[in-house]
């Protein structure tokens, strides 16, 4: 049922979204040096947007924080308060607030939240802060004419006296537009100007206007020069520059941005609004969605299959009798036709539930600076790949795994600046995201340039804390001891920090990423860094599989993960270390007989078996299966909580001939298969 | 305090009722059981069920319930019973055990009872084999309210102990 209180939370989490972004931006920007004034505008705006909106719906302490973020907002666009980190840490405690808020908030208006950490911070920056400078009066310098300045608001004041201060040179546009197209005319002008120049304000002049159309002196601030303005404003552009004048004549002026010469006019239409008018009309272009829904008709999509493998059976069977021959190729031709449609449906469903990583990236990219803040560590965070899609419901459940990732790589990847300057490196960690599509996969990285995992040390924890034995230890291979982070109940550091240690292990996050069909791998380079590797199916809804036969069941493998079938040669099958491999193409395959492992009794055809070689990240196994049915799409239902701890299973699945066949997990598999037996002997004393 | 409520040791809210009590029994290896009936969702005749590999051994697999999968259990192991096998009479009850919705594969289903707390007595006269299974021990009456056969009594089993801790 669509809940105007869902609506509204959804609208808030999007604007918190986005103004987390542009914190982010601004955070870079007051990093570099250059605040472009446009950003704290934008801020300002979706903070003002929030507190309406909460207002509208009640939500007393949404409006409360958001009124007071906007006073702050409000001094820093006018100058009277100067951007720098504690701001920003004000701001972005302000967003942590919203959040906090809005998910107590699902339980309704009333609800109060804590964000006495907002608070606290504001007054903080309330105590630090010095009055405001006072007007320095360079503007009086320029050959501005007062009535114009008597019109401008206090932000564009506040702006001009900022370039003027900067010494950036003012220029005057006179442009004439048609009325009927003026809003549209002002958007390309300031989109032409933003690269060179700054619009200060535009007013409107008496001097002309036809008709049907309005001549406006438009006052810029440019450092470009006058050469570089033309070219992009348009070589016929009238622009003058605005000198200053000698302070003794001070009341010659080369009619420099005329005077109004009625009363100030009211704002051109669409001034203030412009933003608002965009932003409603992108609306009406796309909806909202809850992914419920979109569950939903993926489940009858499914259902569809189902009557589509049905249909499929009984146009094979009428086929195969003569006297129904022209019946039989009608009958095909409207199944291929079925079909097609049907891919088209699913796929369309598919792209709809598809987002861009970039949302989730954002929200790590504020970790990534809180933690580094707390941690007095240098981090730039290097994006890559934010636009590579997922469904939705993925980036959902990779958001608590990834965030814990990247705490880790912070607080113990990445060393402090003096640290790092010993060791030769930049002060300045690198932690870099990135994303890319492969296959069906998609590969995320989290690469940090910190100071990488002690191998030894890694051995020797894992000892102490009895995961492992001495003579077991001594055996392992660098990955496996690489791996040994993920095993239950290991952790490198004695003290649990506010961070990392919230209860959640590597193992956990092993688990979860497991559960979504994905792997992770490490790699590091003890003082160079580390790097984890993620890759997880795109989608969970629909997925293609491949239906094999085992002692005389069926089982579905999501063919994300199947790179190839092939028939089994029983005399090329080799023993090592007590494991059955196979050498395909050079390479060593390892085996793995599911009918042994499931207890079933294999039931092929005259001795002629199949291994379907499976690929998970980097690691192959081959599961020797009876015989191979085909490729069928399926929807991945989930098993019951009392199966929860039985391995080796995706789900189950309905296959359209009244019985249910179960989808096996081939990463959960092949890392069952493929962890040394040692470690299997240590971790499950049954 | 009822006795009943005192039987039942973690009650789900909807078991804890005053009389009279209404009990679906049926048939296991020669004796009468019995759930609740606010427990039971369905009833279904025995469908074709997928085994699942590896799976503690109560569990007989899954099933398909409208395109939910449910998972079913043979109650019969699941209490260590000996007797015949099912046969076409069996069907599959749907519990539920308030984490999820399993199947209960039992041979025959018999019919509704009433009961009132004095029909029913504490679990301790049945084996502790069973025990954390079993409710209590119920006595029927006929439909004039009269007490049955001596002979005749109901084991009542406790719905949130299935599967719940497998």
């Amino acid at each position: 049922m669509p809940d105007v209180h869902d609506e509204f939370l959804a609208e808030v989490q999007e604007i918190i979204e986005s103004l987390s972004r542009d914190l982010l931006l601004l955070d870079q920007a007051q990093k570099d040096g250059h605040v472009q004034p446009d950003l704290v505008n934008e801020v300002f705006r979706g903070v003002h947007t929030l507190k309406g909106i909460a207002g509208m719906f009640g939500y007393a302490q949404l409006g409360s924080l958001a009124h007071k973020l906007e006073d702050l907002l409000d001094d820093l666009r006018l100058g009277r308060v100067t951007l720098s980190q504690e701001v920003l840490d004000v701001l972005f405690e302000g967003v942590e607030g919203f959040q906090r808020v809005l998910a107590e908030g699902r339980e309704g208006p009333e609800q109060e939240s804590d964000i006495a950490p907002f608070d606290e911070a504001m007054e903080e920056l309330a105590r630090q802060s010095a009055p405001p400078l006072e007007a320095r009066g360079a503007l009086e310098d320029f050959d501005l004419d007062p009535s114009v300045l008597s019109v401008l608001t206090e932000y564009e004041e506040h702006r001009l006296r900022t370039n003027v201060e900067d010494g950036v040179a003012l220029y005057r546009l006179a442009v004439r537009f048609s009325l009927t197209t003026i809003d549209a005319n002002l958007e390309d002008l300031k989109e032409r100007a933003r690269t060179v120049a700054e619009i200060i304000t535009y007013l409107p002049s008496m001097e002309g206007g036809e008709g049907d159309s309005i001549d406006l002196d438009v006052l810029l601030a440019s450092r470009a020069t006058h050469a570089e303005l033309k070219t992009a404003l348009g070589e016929d552009a009238e622009l003058v520059p605005i000198l200053k004048r000698a302070r003794t004549a001070s009341l010659t002026h080369h009619d420099a941005l005329a005077p109004p010469k009625a009363a100030p006019p009211a704002p051109p239409p669409g001034r203030d609004h412009g933003v608002d008018q965009l932003s409603l009309r992108s609306v009406a272009h796309s909806v909202r969605v809850d992914i419920r829904k979109l569950d939903h008709l993926m489940n009858v999509v499914g259902e569809l299959a189902i009557v589509r493998a049905a249909v499929g059976r009984v146009t094979d069977e009428v086929r195969g009798k003569p006297e129904l021959r022209h019946l039989a190729l009608e009958l095909h031709r409207v199944h291929r036709g079925f079909e097609r449609r049907l891919e088209e449906l699913q796929g369309g469903i598919l792209d709809v539930r598809m987002v861009p990583l970039g949302q989730l990236f954002d929200k790590l990219a504020r970790i990534v600076r809180q933690v580094a803040r707390e941690h007095d560590k240098e981090v730039r965070l290097a994006v890559t790949g934010a636009e590579t899609e997922v469904d939705k419901l993925i980036v959902e459940e990779l958001s608590d795994p990834l965030m814990h990732l990247i705490r880790n790589a912070i607080d113990h990847g990445i060393e402090s600046p003096r640290v790092r300057e010993l060791a030769g490196k930049p002060p300045v960690g690198t932690l870099a995201l990135n994303a890319y599509p492969k296959g069906n996969h998609v590969v995320l990285e989290i690469d940090d340039d910190g100071a990488g995992m002690n191998e030894r040390l890694l051995v020797e924890t894992a000892v102490r804390k009895k995961l492992l034995t001495p003579e077991a230890a001594s055996e392992l291979s660098r990955e496996e001891i690489l791996e040994l982070v993920f095993m239950p109940g290991f952790s490198t550091r004695s003290s649990i920090t506010d961070l990392s240690g919230r209860g959640v292990g590597m193992d956990v996050v092993k688990t979860n990423i497991n559960r979504l069909g994905g792997v992770v791998d490490v790699q590091s380079d003890f003082g160079g860094g580390t790097k984890l590797t993620i890759t997880l199916p795109i989608t969970l809804a629909i997925i293609s599989s491949l239906i094999v036969r085992l002692g005389g069941r069926r089982f579905a493998l999501p063919i994300t993960s199947v790179q190839e079938a092939i028939l089994l040669d029983p005399t090329k099958i080799r023993s090592v270390e007590g494991r059955e491999v196979l050498t395909l193409r050079g390479s060593t395959l390892p085996l793995c007989r599911l009918d042994v492992l499931f207890g079933l009794e294999a039931q092929a055809e005259a001795g002629k078996r199949f291994v379907v070689v499976c690929a998970v990240g980097t690691r192959r196994l081959g599961f020797v299966v009876d015989a191979l049915e085909g490729q069928q799409d399926i929807v991945i239902k989930a098993l019951g909580p009392s199966l929860s701890r039985v391995r080796g299973f995706a789900g189950a699945t309905d296959l359209g001939d009244q019985r249910v066949a179960l989808v096996l997990d081939a990463p959960g598999l092949i890392e069952e298969m493929l962890r040394s037996s040692e470690l299997v002997a240590l971790e499950a004393p049954r | 305090m009822s006795e009943l409520t005192r039987l039942s040791r973690t009650p789900p809210d909807d078991l804890v009722v005053d009389t009279p009590r209404e009990i679906l029994a049926f048939d296991l290896a020669g004796e009468t059981y019995a759930f609740p009936l606010a427990a039971v969702r369905e009833i279904l005749r025995v469908p074709l069920m997928t085994p699942v590999p590896r799976a503690p051994s109560p569990i007989l697999g899954v099933i398909s319930v409208r395109g939910k999968i449910t998972t079913v259990v043979d109650l019969r192991r699941m209490l260590r019973l000996k007797g015949e096998e099912p046969d076409r009479r069996a069907r599959v009850l749907l519990i539920d055990n308030r984490t999820e919705v399993v199947g209960v594969l039992v041979d025959r289903v018999q019919q509704v009872h009433h009961l009132v707390p004095e029909d029913v007595e504490d679990a301790g006269v049945v084996s502790s084999d069973v025990s954390d299974f079993v409710l209590g021990v119920g006595r029927p009456r006929d439909a004039r309210g009269a007490r049955a056969n001596d002979d005749d009594i109901i084991i009542l089993l406790d719905p949130t102990s299935i599967l719940r801790h497998s």
